[in-house]
């Protein structure tokens, strides 16, 4: 076991060097930390897709319209949330507020900023479309998202630095391939194809 | 593993210190964004893309394009199989059209010059100020290059209203073919040549493929012509006179090296020979002087080949003969083309393999039109100067006096959305939208009407602006209403007043003409009498001469790749190996190896070039394709002003030349001087992909069979073996294997090794064919690959390296080329891709498993993983695999360049191997959609990968080969079926090759 810790020295070399190397990649980091604040408009998932009571227990892909038929899920048009919220105006003061800065974009013209919580890595390709029809569920990669009153928790880096818990697997391929794994109850082969260019290309 | 250490684990390690590094490395500011739409357009889905019919706009071909966008971008260019003229397929130059519109050296914005430099003004500025000058100066003069109907009109109309008045300037034009069908025919246009139809094809001196009235449909209609087909169509010939060969004249079968501007003379002789002593009709005196003797004597040729020839011409018929075009448009081009129509009409061909009439209509402009309006600039006679798709400062030469004249005009406007030669001289520059962003229509020939719309909202960077909504706003600037607010309500309304009521309701038709692409009109191509008719001007059919006392011919082309130097601009055409150098980026002198080792000269000595006219440097490239009398030198180098690809590079062929129009069609004469070539005693290298300089060293890379063994080979040729290649065995390195079970559906093979997909299945191999009998190396999907697949350029220092990163290469081997004397030729040419080997030796090689075989028979790189060991590379037989030496695709790629990108590719950074995927991003596209239609299976000819949508020939062919009714496996069901170095190395690939059929008996070792 001794190696190991020599391999980890000579990683840690590796990790200096590359330091400059990774600048550019991304903002696991800061998106972890700055999330809860970090959006432009505090949207609560809760109040829209949840069925509790008072909740609006609306379908994901009513907002999401893209998630059966293409690759990405689709980002709801600003206009998608005015169609609602020139009416409903919300009870609060506090919901008012926030309410009243989607007539401000939609005055302006200008699409809202929402901080990007979920993604693959570029040189990873996911057909939202494919899980979809295969029946899955959206919760079963993004949580139970109808609950969330905000979307905390971002990659599996979180769970190693942050110590939150992760919903999905982010970065992390042996969470896509545990579920690629799993028997296909009709058939008890793998239910998905865990060959590398499925993904990868 | 004893020592307790596992790879993974190692690589575990790595990656966690490698995560700590990242969260350090980061800054505050760079959260990544979702940006919504505001209102979402009604035609995208977000990550679906978009399809729009238009008409390509890269030259005046017109051909028909379909454009894929993705959320509202356009990624990639094809060819619309729905057109009638260009029936699918596109060139190099048309898929370039994209880098076009993302050229980052377009103008931000309308400019106007103040002093000596330009500041960018507004819309309204610059249309106030085009008014006011144009109201105070008056005398406008338009010159313009090729342009749509409606614009057209939209110009005469706008000139009429000021009083102006216009001349139609082209680098490249068939003026003398034009002028040549108005003399014996009494019709104006091009004729139409059948190709196809055609069983023996004689060009003389036509580059029919390189440039021309319209490669791709002749490029289709040449593979056809000479391809043997599983229906039995009988194999055409074709033969090319002329003193060197294109790209167009290396697919010849047979190469009569007729002296430059000996056409006339050889097609007379030939048509006396068939028309016999008692030939009537206007030309019977003219065929009456000149026979086979005279026209060997002009050619320098034996007078047998000609001779025989013309006896061919008659009894192999259907046959078709084509004039000389751009690259030997001498002093008696009409004349050369009045030959060979002659020789067309005395052969029998004409209303068979030649229409007269209803032909493209391509460019036709004159030179001498052109020579006029310089005077008339010279003079002071014209006040304002507008010009429009063209760009004469930089297309004519420095003699002509269009740089000094145009600068005396008073008011000088230029159309140009980027910078060129003629636009750093204007006073105000108004950049044009690309035709990707406009509406426009075409009439690529009679009879057809395409509509050119915009697919996409004009990149924004670009503050740019139609040229038709120009002309309309400046027109109403000075009082003269022309009917319409916007350029779309006026073509709309221009299509709508030639619609009758016979061709249904007008929205129906307008509709169907966005959504196909094309609409043949009711208005059928008219055919003109083909009754030949005497001459109505002084011509001359014998050899011209020649300015100055050098020794050599020198040959001016057209670059199919730059055409006149349109698209010199472009990184991928810059990079795209000329089809028959395989040289990028420079110029280079084209010289006959006898020519060279007379003179003490070797490749890459760099000679100046001399004319009575002017100039130049340049290196030399050894080609034995051309006649040892003359040397050549491509268009579209030497650009002083265009952008910063083309600037600088290479040299401008047309600084050798003068500025002469041919009489009677005024066309410019580009073989008009001889020259005088010396060495300056300097030797750079070549910048060329060529590494064998076209020797197969006896390997059968690219095997042919001749036409007479085809039905009987495998007993001739049962135990012959490869017995040169036994030598090697010597070395212990290559050891031919018995490629047993080497089926082309078999995979896994038997004894391989591929872990958990080795056992048998019942899923596709995914597998290509290549009919090496129809490619013409016109390099067309190597250009669709570069677009496709984010395959990016390097540069000509990493050119030079060897560090080229085509995906796909085109090998040309010479195996019979001989300049002296008339005979077979016989060049092969060779697409090289990943040959996605089932026995890989790339595979085994990978320390990181980046690179292994997929259960569907691809061999995949899977780019996280790498790590760039290029063992690979290294142990790839067929040198495949390219490496990113650099970021080429941060560092070389400025914005806006990136948008052309597709999204559906990983786009790979430094360190990282790449090669040929198949276009798995395509495999998976129509995999998922399969799916979404109640979980279907793909189907046969549904996955059509990049190269194969783009090649015009329909050379290439993909699909499963375990489905034996799959048209793969058809194709590949043929007795000419091999693999290349397969039996050699046992690699089993899955691309499979024809071979290509000569007519000739093929030689044993490269058979």
């Amino acid at each position: 076991m001794k190696k190991h810790w020599l391999i980890g020295g000579l990683a840690g070399v590796f990790a200096l060097a590359g330091l400059a190397f990774v600048q550019g990649g991304g903002a696991e980091g800061e998106a972890a930390t700055a999330a809860a604040s970090g959006q432009p408009i505090a949207f609560p998932h809760n109040q829209h897709a949840g069925n509790e009571p008072g909740q609006n227990n609306m379908d994901c892909q009513f907002c999401h319209f893209s998630a059966e038929r293409s690759v990405d899920a689709g980002i709801p048009p600003v206009s998608t949330c005015w169609g609602c919220h020139q009416i409903v105006q919300g009870t609060t003061a506090a919901q008012q507020q926030e309410i009243a800065k989607i007539g401000g974009y939609v005055e302006r013209g200008e699409p809202i900023p929402w901080v990007r919580m979920y993604k693959i890595s570029d040189h990873a390709h996911f057909p939202h479309m494919r899980h979809i029809n295969a029946g899955l569920e959206c919760q079963q990669c993004h949580g139970e998202v109808q609950t969330m009153t905000e979307i905390t928790t971002r990659t599996g880096l979180a769970r190693v630095f942050i110590g939150a818990d992760p919903v999905w697997g982010g970065d992390n391929m042996g969470w896509c391939v545990e579920c690629h794994r799993q028997p296909d109850p009709a058939t008890g082969e793998q239910q998905a194809s865990t060959d590398c260019a499925v993904c990868h290309y | 593993m004893t020592d307790g250490i596992k790879r993974r684990e190692f690589l575990k390690v790595l990656g966690v210190s490698g995560a700590g590094a990242t969260m350090t490395g980061c800054g505050a500011g760079d959260v990544e964004r979702l940006i919504p739409y505001v209102v979402a357009p009604e035609e995208i889905t977000p990550g679906v893309a978009t399809w729009y019919a238009t008409t390509c706009g890269g030259c005046s071909a017109q051909c028909g394009m379909w454009v894929r966008t993705r959320e509202g971008r356009a990624v990639k260019v094809e060819g619309n199989p729905d057109h009638p003229v260009s029936e699918g397929g596109l060139c190099s130059r048309g898929h370039a059209t994209l880098q076009h519109l993302y050229n980052p050296d377009r103008f931000a914005g309308p400019m106007i010059r103040e002093g000596t430099r330009l500041r960018q003004g507004t819309w309204d500025e610059a249309e106030r100020l085009l008014a006011a000058r144009i109201g105070t100066l008056g005398n406008v003069m338009f010159v313009g290059g090729h342009m749509g109907p409606t614009l057209s009109g939209l110009v005469d109309r706008f000139l009429s209203g000021v009083g102006g008045t216009r001349v139609a300037y082209d680098a490249v034009s068939d003026a003398p073919l034009r002028e040549a069908t108005r003399i014996a025919y009494g019709v104006d246009g091009l004729p139409t040549y059948d190709i196809g139809a055609a069983k023996l094809l004689l060009s003389f001196g036509n580059d029919f493929i390189d440039s021309g009235a319209s490669p791709v449909a002749h490029n289709k209609g040449l593979a056809h012509m000479s391809a043997v087909d599983a229906e039995g169509h009988e194999k055409g010939r074709f033969v090319y006179l002329g003193a060197r060969l294109s790209v167009t004249g290396l697919n010849a079968d047979e190469w009569i090296p007729i002296r430059p501007g000996s056409e006339a003379a050889v097609a007379l002789g030939m048509a006396s020979a068939i028309a016999g002593p008692n030939a009537t009709g206007p030309y019977a005196n003219l065929l009456q002087a000149y026979n086979t003797e005279s026209a060997a004597a002009a050619a320098g040729v034996s007078e047998e080949s000609i001779r025989t020839l013309a006896e061919r011409f008659v009894s192999e018929g259907p046959s078709l003969a084509m004039g000389p075009g751009v690259g030997a448009h001498h002093r008696n081009a009409t004349a050369a083309n009045l030959a060979v129509l002659i020789l067309n009409d005395v052969a029998g061909n004409v209303g068979r393999t030649v229409t007269i009439g209803g032909g493209p209509t391509a460019s036709a402009s004159k030179f001498s039109d052109m020579t006029a309006a310089i005077g008339a600039m010279a003079a002071g006679r014209v006040g304002v100067a507008i010009v429009h798709g063209t760009n004469p400062a930089y297309s004519l030469p420095a003699a002509s006096g269009f740089q000094a004249a145009f600068d005396e005009v008073p008011f000088k406007v230029s159309f140009a959305s980027a910078m060129d030669e003629t636009a750093a001289m204007a006073d105000l520059i108004l950049p044009d939208r690309h035709f990707l962003e406009s509406w426009g229509d075409s009439m690529p020939k009679a009879g057809v009407m395409a509509i050119q719309q915009p697919v996409m909202q004009a990149v924004p960077h670009f503050d740019s602006k139609q040229a038709g909504d120009l002309l309309l706003a400046v027109s109403a600037h000075l009082g003269n209403d022309l009917g319409a607010a916007t350029f779309y309500e006026y073509l709309r309304g221009a299509h709508q007043a030639q619609h009758t009521t016979a061709m249904g309701p007008f929205e129906e038709t307008w509709r169907a003409a966005l959504r196909t692409g094309a609409v043949s009109h009711a208005m059928a191509a008219t055919t003109g009498a083909s009754v030949l008719r005497a001459p109505d001007a002084a011509l001359t059919f014998d050899v011209p001469a020649f300015d100055g006392d050098g020794d050599l011919t020198l040959m001016v082309y057209p670059s199919p790749r730059f055409g006149g130097g349109e698209f010199s601009n472009s990184p991928w055409m810059q990079e795209l190996p000329d089809p028959v150098s395989k040289i990028t980026w420079h110029s280079w002198l084209e010289m006959n190896p006898t020519t060279a080792e007379a003179r003490g000269l070797r490749e890459g000595d760099i000679v100046t070039v001399t004319s009575p006219h002017g100039a130049v440097d340049v290196p030399v490239w050894i080609y034995p394709g051309i006649r040892e009398d003359a040397v050549a030198l491509a268009m579209g180098g030497g650009h002083t002003d265009m952008g910063r690809w083309a600037t600088g590079n290479g040299v401008n062929a047309l600084d050798l030349l003068p500025a002469t129009a041919e009489q009677p069609s005024g066309a410019f004469v580009t073989l008009a001087t001889t020259v005088n070539v010396v060495s300056t005693g300097v030797r750079r290298r070549l910048a060329t992909i060529d590494g064998s300089e076209g020797d197969q060293h006896d390997r059968p890379i690219a095997p042919a069979v001749a036409l007479a063994d085809l039905g009987h080979e495998e007993e001739e040729h049962a135990d012959e073996g490869h017995g040169e290649l036994m030598e090697l065995q010597g070395f212990g390195g290559i050891k031919p294997v018995p490629a047993e079970g080497g089926a082309p559906s078999a995979f896994p093979l038997p004894g391989t090794d591929h872990g958990p997909y080795a056992v048998a299945h019942e899923g596709p191999r995914w597998a290509m064919a290549i009919d090496l009998d129809k490619c013409t190396g016109c390099s067309a999907c190597v250009t669709a690959c570069h677009a496709e697949n984010n395959v990016p350029w390097v540069g000509e220092q990493q050119v030079i390296m060897g560090r080229d990163m085509n995906w796909v290469r085109i090998e040309r081997y010479y195996e019979h080329i001989d300049a002296t004397q008339a005979g077979d030729l016989d060049v092969r040419f060779l697409p090289m891709i990943c040959q996605h080997c089932g026995n890989a030796p790339c595979e085994p090689v990978c320390p990181v498993f980046a690179t292994y075989h997929t259960p569907e028979g691809v061999n995949a790189q899977v780019y996280n993983r790498c790590v760039g060991t290029r063992y690979c590379a290294n142990n790839c037989p067929y040198k495949v695999r390219v490496f990113n030496w650099y970021r080429y695709t941060d560092e070389n790629v400025p914005e806006p360049m990136n948008w052309q990108w597709n999204p559906d590719v990983t786009v790979r950074t430094n360190g990282v191997m790449e090669k040929c995927s198949f276009c798995m991003q395509r495999i998976r596209e129509s995999e998922n959609r399969a799916a979404l239609e109640e979980g279907r299976d793909v189907r046969d000819g549904e996955i059509v990968p990049a190269c194969q949508q783009s090649c015009p020939a329909e050379a290439i062919v993909f699909g499963n080969i375990r489905d034996p009714n799959s048209r793969v496996s058809e194709v590949v069901a043929n007795e000419r079926t091999y693999r290349v170095l397969d039996e050699l190395i046992n690699t089993q690939p899955a691309v499979n090759y024809l071979k290509k059929v000569t007519f000739h008996e093929v030689s044993g070792g490269h058979e």
